[in-house]
């Protein structure tokens, strides 16, 4: 039994030994036949490596959002393709509601949105306007980053105050620290008490376009739809205590919504709410689907790479006809026919397999280094490719294998 | 009475070329025996070679049996027949079949890969062939830095690395002048006088006059079988 592995042991190298001197004797053909398999193997690592990347930059960009957290709004949900224009409406008695009688709530931010136009000596932005609360720095997981986030008693006088996205404040001061200055937001004045820590972008949107303003504010002054009554909301975001199963407390919401509009069975529910939980998952189906298209292309050039393979391992069989009809007339297997040029494939597939890993890893590094995108190659998607190249050679060396392997020893002896 | 090396009974090798059955070897039967020194000889179609290879286990007859040191190599799988031609028969080839760029020691070394030698062992006996050969200087050279008889030494060597029943030389001086040609004879007549069983393929008569016995083939049959003692090689003595 020993015996007979080392026997095996003892072949397989010198299969080795004998496909790297093969490829040795054809160096410039075995590189550029290697060349193939490197592109491929560098565009599959580097697909694989860019959906990693975006992934992670968007479950970045949910958590920051704050981890375990549901938005209401008082827009029915796509229910089965009907769509609807009956719109709910989402007061801040919902809100309470909502507080009082869901289990595991750790902070609610009542919220509406105006689009605003703020100016200061001559400058302009536009930016979009977050009518909240102070909760709203602690469910939606973000805080002043200098001055000060927006207070209670900003709210309950409907303070003219605001404060500032990094973007915002930089379009509109540069570097100057704009905090007590004055601004015209739609021509009323405004102080700014403070700016935002960055968020970054997420889905290239900025999320540091935005400026925040006390809720009641934004309702008197800036609210530009007539319909909104004096209690009404646009958003509600409700923060959860951490371990609250968000689908559960998400079934509870919708019950004390329905109850408290009187929704009957069987009509549309005029609310929809979306969990941090379910923006992950169709995230996470989003880039898995961005990533299986990235790799399905980047396999066309790898699967171009072993076509190359299986061409130069068939000419090579050609070539050395004499040669395998000598080794059977010394004794060589039909076997050890074939796992010669089946060794000598993979060698040459793991080879190329290996650089074009090590040029991934370079063009991840400088992606990295002056793209500030982060370009991931872990270690399973590194030992898997250089695996998997060898695998494209066993497959596409396999024909040409067998078919060196099934000649007649007497013709390939007699061949020229 | 010892088993025959060889022992050919009533052996049938058909071709079917263009729809037509050949008989290029019909109804052959043959005993060969340990330390004879055998050349076939015969017109190109003869059936000789086809004969040859059936013996080399190369090819497996249509019809009749072929024992090899007693066993019917006919019923044997391809991996059996395999075995047998490295570890009982020893191959010359007109053409010497050396591997390209690749050193005479590690020529020589090949049936042994396939033996399943350790890497070790495997230079250490090819080295010893090589030196018994005269060659033990130019173990590193490839077939390219070789001259033609040097080549056909180096590939008798490989013939013999496997401690072979019989060797197989098939026009072993047929890319060769008459001086090296003579040479190599001279080896295979030596080797011969050592013990080794030899059955050489020429179609020359001067080469075959080489051995003590001479068959002839024609049309797929033997012709003629003579004993004879062994003349010394032409042009060794000059």
């Amino acid at each position: 039994m020993i015996a007979r592995v080392l026997r095996s042991i003892r072949g397989w190298s010198v299969n080795v030994a004998i496909a790297l001197t093969a490829l040795r004797t054809n160096l410039l053909r075995s590189i550029l036949t290697t060349l193939g398999v490197m592109i491929g193997v560098f565009a599959v690592i580097l697909a694989v490596a860019v959906g990693d990347g975006a992934k992670v930059s968007v479950l970045e960009s949910i958590n920051s959002l704050g981890s375990n957290m549901a938005i209401v709004f008082p827009i029915p949900e796509n229910d089965g393709g009907r769509r609807t224009n009956e719109r709910g409406r989402l007061t801040e008695r919902d809100a309470r509601a909502i507080q009082r009688l869901v289990p595991g709530v750790r902070g609610i931010a009542p919220q509406l949105r105006a689009t605003i136009q703020i100016v200061v000596s001559g400058r302009n932005a536009s930016t979009s306007a977050i009518g909240a609360t102070p909760e709203y720095a602690g469910v939606a997981n973000i805080a002043a980053e200098r001055g000060r986030f927006i207070s209670e008693a900003d709210v309950r006088s409907g303070a003219r105050v605001v404060v500032l996205g990094p973007s915002v404040a930089s379009k509109l001061f540069g570097d100057f620290d704009p905090i007590g200055e004055d601004v015209r937001i739609n021509r009323v004045p405004f102080t700014i008490i403070g700016i935002l820590e960055s968020k970054g972008s997420s889905f290239g949107q900025d999320n540091d376009d935005i400026a925040v303003l006390p809720l009641t504010t934004v309702r008197q002054r800036l609210a530009t739809n007539a319909q909104l009554g004096p209690d009404d909301l646009q958003a509600l975001f409700v923060g959860f205590e951490d371990g609250v199963s968000l689908a559960q407390a998400k079934r509870q919401m919708v019950r004390v919504l329905k109850d408290r509009n009187r929704v009957q069975k069987g009509e549309i529910n005029p609310f929809s709410i979306r969990t941090t939980e379910e923006f992950m998952e169709e995230s996470g189906q989003v880039t898995g689907i961005f990533q299986a298209v990235l790799v399905a292309i980047a396999s066309i050039s790898l699967l171009v790479g072993g076509i190359g393979i299986m061409n130069i391992m068939l000419v090579s069989v050609t070539e050395r006809t004499r040669e395998i009809g000598l080794r059977m007339a010394l004794g060589a297997r039909r076997r050890d026919i074939r796992n010669q040029f089946l060794v000598e494939a993979a060698v040459l597939c793991m080879i190329g397999g290996l650089m074009g890993l090590l040029l991934a890893i370079a063009v991840a590094r400088a992606f990295a280094a002056y793209a500030d995108f982060p370009v991931p190659i872990g270690t399973g998607t590194s030992i898997g490719a250089v695996l998997f190249s060898a695998l494209i050679g066993l497959a596409f060396g396999g024909y040409p294998a067998v078919r060196a392997s099934r000649l007649s020893p007497i013709e390939a002896l007699r061949s020229e | 009475m010892a088993i025959p090396l060889l022992d050919a009974r009533h052996l049938v090798k058909d071709f079917v070329i263009g729809g037509e059955v050949v008989h290029a070897v019909n109804d052959v039967s043959l005993t060969i025996d340990r330390g004879e020194f055998v050349a076939i000889m015969g017109a190109s179609g003869s059936g000789k070679s086809t004969f040859m290879n059936m013996i080399g286990c190369l090819d497996t007859p249509t019809a009749g049996r072929l024992l090899l040191d007693g066993v019917d190599v006919a019923t044997l799988s391809g991996d059996a027949l395999a075995e047998i031609r490295n570890r009982k028969i020893g191959f010359v080839f007109q053409q010497f079949n050396l591997l390209a760029r690749t050193s005479a020691l590690d020529n020589v070394a090949v049936p042994l890969i396939y033996a399943g030698m350790g890497a070790e062992e495997r230079r250490a006996r090819a080295k010893a062939r090589l030196e018994m050969l005269g060659l033990g200087a130019r173990l590193m050279n490839t077939p390219a830095k070789l001259s033609g008889g040097q080549q056909q030494r180096v590939a008798i060597a490989r013939a013999l690395v496997t401690d072979p029943l019989v060797l197989l030389a098939d026009e072993p001086t047929g890319a060769l002048d008459s001086r090296t040609s003579g040479e190599i004879m001279d080896i295979l007549s030596g080797l011969n006088r050592e013990g080794i069983t030899i059955i050489l393929v020429t179609h020359e008569a001067d080469i075959a006059a080489c051995a003590q016995r001479q068959i002839l083939f024609s049309d797929g049959k033997i012709v003629d079988d003579r004993r004879g003692a062994a003349k010394t090689a032409p042009g060794a003595a000059a």
